[in-house]
């Protein structure tokens, strides 16, 4: 069947995220919960759709239960099509082999053949860790403009916090020099925000390449850009002006979180043509009863609020007692909190209960002292700081 | 065995005229995010009645709308599924109109029905609003052996309806012994019809030649009503919540019954197994602002609450901004309440706009009505 494209995209999804504790331990990290009914995924998929780009390989390796429960077929995001469409890409078994993902690069290695299928011009490669809206088609006529082999794009970052990032060293014309991993003394603020086009036959040749190389750890930014540019290909660095989020720790994820919150947020969900798109299921209305206050907050459907929410966002089905307190915190699905118990400074993952006159962290924390606590936990006593799994 | 529904989209809808005047009474707004017609539909998915029609006569561009491929319901299926019927030729009566009565309807798609292979149907129409498990009342209506097995509930003391209602005699087992109409309590007759019937397919095929040979127009008048108590006729009596929603006030007063009973919204809204679907729109959560006050209020998603909010309904998208106040109003999608604005007992229809110190109100027994995209 005739299924030429111009340009597919690869979702690398298969990440632990490892700093955000508890939250990812059952799930992985693009499945985590966000602003109140969103996944984290939600972001680069809806971003595809309103780019244009129909056909999506969602690369998945660490726990992948809810995140394939969550995605499905990809109706959510108009990505279940006939030609085209969302494709799961699970690792799998290969003749005498039966190899994990080793790396990003290798990732997209094993699923050339999926590549190869829609014989696309171009390959837009994403990871499913940040909050972000963008328009890659946009990205991609930059890309076409340059004449590049690949374009990285990129964001400006506290010169404090570069050396956390891949840093592109540019010349005038914005071609990149240099391309440094985490650099102990980062010569700019550049980042590489994970995202990349490449021109197809330039992606399988150095795929290819770093595959046979066994000294390579296979991985994008460690070794198939650096080798691009060794070789002298054309690599320009896309530069990115808007509201992006690497959600990769416990801070930052709250923080995003509470982004949400200002009176005009700088990602704006409202927005009508540029929608992001969610799984969504059928929830009653949000009541709000008489005892309840609420300020400055976000709520969802299936809600039922009767105590006080302060500068918090509470995710579908969440039910808050009559007296309780929730105050700079994330509450996600189908959350109980009981009468009077408090939740300050704290991310609640799904299916918790939390006790009758329990308070959970400290009003007093702020950003860096968030209180965690895991996936369907009986909250019966005080607690206060990272609460892991049992 | 298998079923197959059947629900008309637009009876009576001259009693909810202000609400129909460019919508069937299937697709009228209701409790924040949904149609009526997703409870009737959500009643049939969530008993496993998969095969459903939606007999539609006219106005049913939003209804169309509103169902898409019915994939919001489950219902985007290559066996069954759901279809919306429209009006054929054969539904033109001798004056030009298309039918209006449920026999007509029948009988505009008798093609469809001969074709059933299904040997009971659900008939409904969309307003009477109950979360109720129809697989009861199928296995009641088999074990009986009944040709019709008619929903309804007991009908209170003091009750009065504008439009008659079929009120039925039954015995200790359910057996129909009488029916009649009436507009009040009538204690020969407690039970009331909330018309939802359950037939069986051969007694429905058989009703429609009668009414062809005899030129039959009313279900009501001219089948059921004809010496009942000789035919299967059964009652199942359903103790559950039942809001009718056949006038403009009775809509009003079921919404407003929403926000202040909590288990009258419990037995509706919030049976976890049996849960209502609709249309999925992707609006983001509803914010609430520093300063805004809310109590006893029902609110969709994708809503800006910087004012005050009382025992209301509020729709998707709807802003009300800062020092204005909304009390016992129900306030449909994109409604925009300017800063200032003061609103009692309003209904609000889609995307209307209500500039800055405003002051409106209507009674709880007269709410006032605003058109969809009026600016005030």
């Amino acid at each position: 069947m005739y299924c030429k494209k111009e340009c597919i995209a690869m979702l690398l999804a298969g990440g632990q995220g490892s700093r955000l504790y508890a939250l990812t331990s059952k799930t992985a990290k693009p499945a985590v919960n966000y602003g109140g009914k969103y996944r984290i995924i939600d972001f680069p998929l809806s971003n595809c759709i309103n780019s244009g780009i129909d056909t999506v390989g969602v690369l998945t390796q660490y726990q992948p239960l809810a995140l394939n429960d969550y995605i499905g077929k990809g109706a959510a995001w108009d990505l279940d099509r006939i030609r085209g469409g969302l494709t799961v890409l699970p690792p799998y078994q290969n003749g005498k082999n039966a190899d994990w993902y080793k790396g990003t690069a290798n990732a997209i290695y094993q699923n050339i053949d999926f590549i190869k299928k829609y014989d696309p011009d171009y390959v837009l490669i994403l990871s499913g860790d940040h909050i972000y809206k963008m328009d890659y088609s946009k990205m991609l006529a930059f890309h076409k403009e340059k004449k590049a082999a690949c374009t990285v794009a990129t964001i400006t970052v506290p010169i404090e916090e570069a050396s956390r990032f891949g840093i592109c060293n540019t010349r005038e014309d914005g071609s990149i020099y240099e391309f440094e991993e985490k650099p102990k003394e980062p010569k700019n603020d550049q980042a590489s925000m994970g995202i990349y086009v490449f021109s197809t036959n330039v992606l399988l040749e150095y795929l290819e390449i770093d595959e046979n190389d066994p000294k390579s750890s296979k991985d994008f930014g460690k070794n198939v850009i650096p080798n691009l540019l060794r070789s002298g290909e054309r690599l320009f660095a896309y530069p990115f002006t808007g509201y992006w989020k690497d959600v990769g720790t416990i801070g930052s994820l709250w923080e995003a979180n509470m982004d949400l919150l200002a009176e005009k947020p700088e990602l704006d969900l409202r927005q009508r043509f540029f929608r992001i798109y969610s799984r969504n299921s059928a929830r009653s209305p949000q009541f709000i009863g008489k005892t309840a206050s609420i300020q400055s907050s976000m709520i969802s459907e299936g809600c039922s609020i009767y105590g006080t929410v302060k500068h918090s966002v509470i995710s579908g089905g969440s039910v808050i007692g009559q007296g309780a307190e929730i105050c700079n915190s994330v509450i996600m699905d189908d959350v109980v909190v009981e009468p009077g118990a408090k939740v300050y400074y704290s991310i609640v993952d799904s299916e918790t209960v939390i006790r009758s006159g329990v308070t959970v962290g400290d009003p007093n924390a702020g950003k860096n002292r968030i209180t965690v606590i895991a996936k369907g936990s009986d909250v019966t006593e005080n607690v206060e700081g990272t609460v892991e799994t049992k | 065995m298998s079923t197959t529904g059947f629900i008309f989209s637009n009876l009576n809808s001259n009693t909810l005229s202000l609400l129909t005047s460019d919508r069937t009474v299937a697709a009228i707004p209701f409790a924040c995010r949904y149609r009526l017609v997703d409870f009737a539909l959500s009643n049939m998915v969530n008993s496993d009645i998969t095969d459903i029609n939606i007999i539609a006569n006219y106005n049913f561009r939003s209804l169309v709308n509103h169902i898409g491929s019915g994939k919001d319901w489950d219902l985007a299926r290559r066996s069954g599924g759901i279809k919306i019927l429209s009006p054929g030729q054969e539904a033109r009566q001798a004056d030009g109109m298309v039918y209006s009565y449920r026999l007509e309807a029948l009988r505009s798609i008798r093609d469809r029905i001969l074709e059933l292979t299904s040997d009971t149907v659900v008939l409904t129409d969309s307003d009477h609003l109950c979360n109720i498990d129809l697989g009861d009342v199928i296995d009641f209506h088999r074990a009986n052996e009944a040709e019709v097995t008619f929903v309804t509930v007991q009908s209170k003391m003091g009750e009065l309806t504008r439009i008659p209602q079929t009120a039925i005699q039954a015995d200790a087992k359910g057996r129909v012994t009488d029916i009649v109409k009436s507009t009040g309590f009538d204690p020969d007759h407690p039970l009331r019809s909330i018309r939802l019937f359950v037939l069986s397919t051969d007694f429905l095929v058989r009703s429609l030649d009668e009414a062809v040979a005899r030129n039959y127009h009313s279900f009501t008048d001219d089948i059921i009503m004809h010496s009942p108590e000789k035919r299967r006729f059964f009652s199942y009596c359903f103790n559950d919540v039942v809001i009718p929603v056949t006038s403009f006030l009775e809509y009003y007063q079921a919404n407003m019954l929403l926000t202040k009973d909590a288990s009258v919204r419990n037995a509706i809204l919030g049976k976890w197994e049996r849960p209502i679907y609709t249309r999925v729109h992707n609006s983001p959560p509803t914010v609430y602002r520093d300063g805004c006050s809310v109590s006893d209020a029902l609110i969709a998603d994708g809503c800006v609450i910087e004012g005050k909010v009382e025992n209301s309904v509020l729709f998707r998208g709807v802003k009300v901004s800062r020092g204005a106040t909304v009390k016992n109003s129900i306030l449909f999608g994109g409604t925009y309440v300017g800063a200032g604005s003061s609103l009692n007992c309003i209904v609000s229809d889609k995307n209307v706009v209500i500039s800055d110190d405003q002051t409106l109100s209507g009674a709880e027994t007269a709410p006032f009505y605003i058109a969809k995209n009026k600016r005030i």
